[in-house]
């Protein structure tokens, strides 16, 4: 049996690293295409993502001897979906401004995979702290993922990083132009691909390889 | 331990599983949702006069200022009025009475503020464009709902994208209503004599724009009353401070 810490730090590697919800388990697809033009929304996007499924993750590992197998579907979304719209209705309240940048991402949240794929996955077979630490390593898996997307769209896409220009003018003068298809979701799929690649080719598990 | 997970799953478990887990969830967002309520409204209301006075570029766009004194440029300088069909601004609303704002420093129109209420690619797109007193030249653009892709034709909450409004006209240079769109691109690719009518458009949200270029030209086609009271200079301040005695 290991310890505390050590189980801790396995979880985390697992979910931020070896099996990175983006690029090894290939959920939250979807999400990463639709909010990765620029930095600001990819940041906000995987903050909002990385505590939902902390929380869902935690709530549902606490029901889990009482959920019925046959509706557990149902009952971990029901959880899901209350949690986000909760969440939202006291962002509307207290923090407005926040809840205006966040927008769709909300809705976005409840359908994203890695939230119901986590639950069924861990939450259902473990305690609610290490659920509570997988949903967190998970989250910020997503996170790296999104935010290194996003990173690349927006520099070739715009020239940009964090709204401010970061490619110098002379640069454009000698004839570099914007790539307009990284502002595109197409973009988005060949970044996505190629950071999958060099993630599996760098960790050296694949699915082919099993 | 089959025992206990036969248990779980009997029908009936099922039932007051499922009966228990709608009622807590559906008790925890009503009562979020209406504790909540007069707090959100209150933010909105709030929000929607940051917009104007942002459309009046009496606060700076990316500036956000305390509640009071947003309160107190909105009370000084911002009037609710409705206008007629012949331009005339009226006491209260009548059933086809135009809905606007004034910008007033003391007794004098600086401009007027239409609200913008138009159909956007995934939702309603709600704003405000703001008119110099000339009943032609805008001062300036805000949006504060919509439901756009963000990145994409979410960009027009952004300042990028609402300061290119300010300064277009409405009229063409035989003084004919024209309104004011979104071009596909930039402006600067467009003949010379169209610049004054078009602002940037987004990359990667060509709909977004065209919805709203035809939301702007309606909601303007439909003022256009007001607009031509501005330009024969018929609205004065005194008119609406008689109307409200």
């Amino acid at each position: 049996m290991l310890n505390d810490s050590s189980r801790y730090k396995e979880i985390l590697v697992k979910g931020i690293w070896t099996e990175n919800p983006v690029a090894y388990q290939v959920l939250g697809i979807c999400s990463a295409l639709a909010v990765t033009v620029k930095m600001s929304t990819a940041i906000v996007m995987s903050l909002a993502l990385t505590l939902v499924t902390a929380f869902s993750s935690m709530i549902i590992s606490s029901m889990r001897k009482k959920i019925p197998s046959n509706i557990r579907i149902i009952a971990e979304l029901a959880v899901i979906a209350s949690l986000v719209i909760v969440t939202d209705e006291i962002l509307k309240a207290f923090f407005y401004d926040i809840s205006k940048q966040l927008s769709i991402f909300v809705g976005l949240i409840i359908t994203n995979c890695i939230v119901l794929g986590r639950a069924e996955a861990f939450a259902l077979a473990n305690n609610p702290v290490d659920s509570f630490v997988d949903g967190i390593a998970n989250g910020l898996g997503y996170s790296l993922i999104l935010i290194a997307v996003a990173f690349l769209r927006e520099l070739l896409g715009t020239g940009q990083f964090f709204g401010f220009s970061v490619i110098p003018n002379c640069i454009y003068d000698i004839g570099y132009q914007n790539m307009g298809l990284m502002v595109l979701a197409p973009g988005a799929f060949f970044i996505i691909g190629l950071l999958v690649w060099l993630k599996n080719s760098l960790s050296g598990i694949s699915h082919e390889k099993r | 331990m089959s025992d206990k997970s036969q248990d779980k799953n009997s029908k009936k478990n099922v039932i007051i599983f499922a009966i228990i887990l709608s009622i807590v969830c559906s008790l925890l967002i009503t009562g979020a949702a209406s504790g909540l309520k007069s707090l959100q409204q209150e933010n909105m209301r709030l929000d929607k006069k940051i917009n104007i006075l942002k459309a009046a570029n009496l606060i700076k766009n990316n500036q956000k200022p305390p509640k009071d004194v947003i309160l107190k440029l909105y009370n000084d300088h911002i009037q609710e009025v409705f206008v007629d069909n012949t331009g005339k601004t009226i006491d209260k609303e009548i059933s086809d009475a135009l809905h606007l704002y004034f910008y007033k420093t003391d007794n004098k129109i600086n401009g007027y503020i239409l609200p913008i209420n138009t159909r956007g690619l995934w939702g309603k797109i709600q704003g405000y464009l703001a008119f110099k007193n000339d009943g032609q030249t805008v001062s300036g653009f805000s949006v504060f709902s919509h439901a756009e892709t963000p990145g994409l034709g979410g960009e027009i909450e952004n300042a990028w994208f609402q300061k290119n409004f300010k300064g277009k006209k409405i009229l063409n240079s035989q003084n004919k209503f024209v309104s004011v769109g979104i071009a596909k691109g930039k402006v600067k690719n467009l003949p010379k004599k169209i610049q004054d009518h078009y602002v940037d458009g987004i990359s990667g949200a060509t709909l977004t724009g065209q919805y709203l270029s035809e939301g702007i030209k309606s909601t303007l086609a439909k003022y256009e009353p007001v607009s031509i009271s501005f330009r024969q200079k018929k609205l004065k301040a005194m008119d609406i401070h008689q109307n409200k005695e």
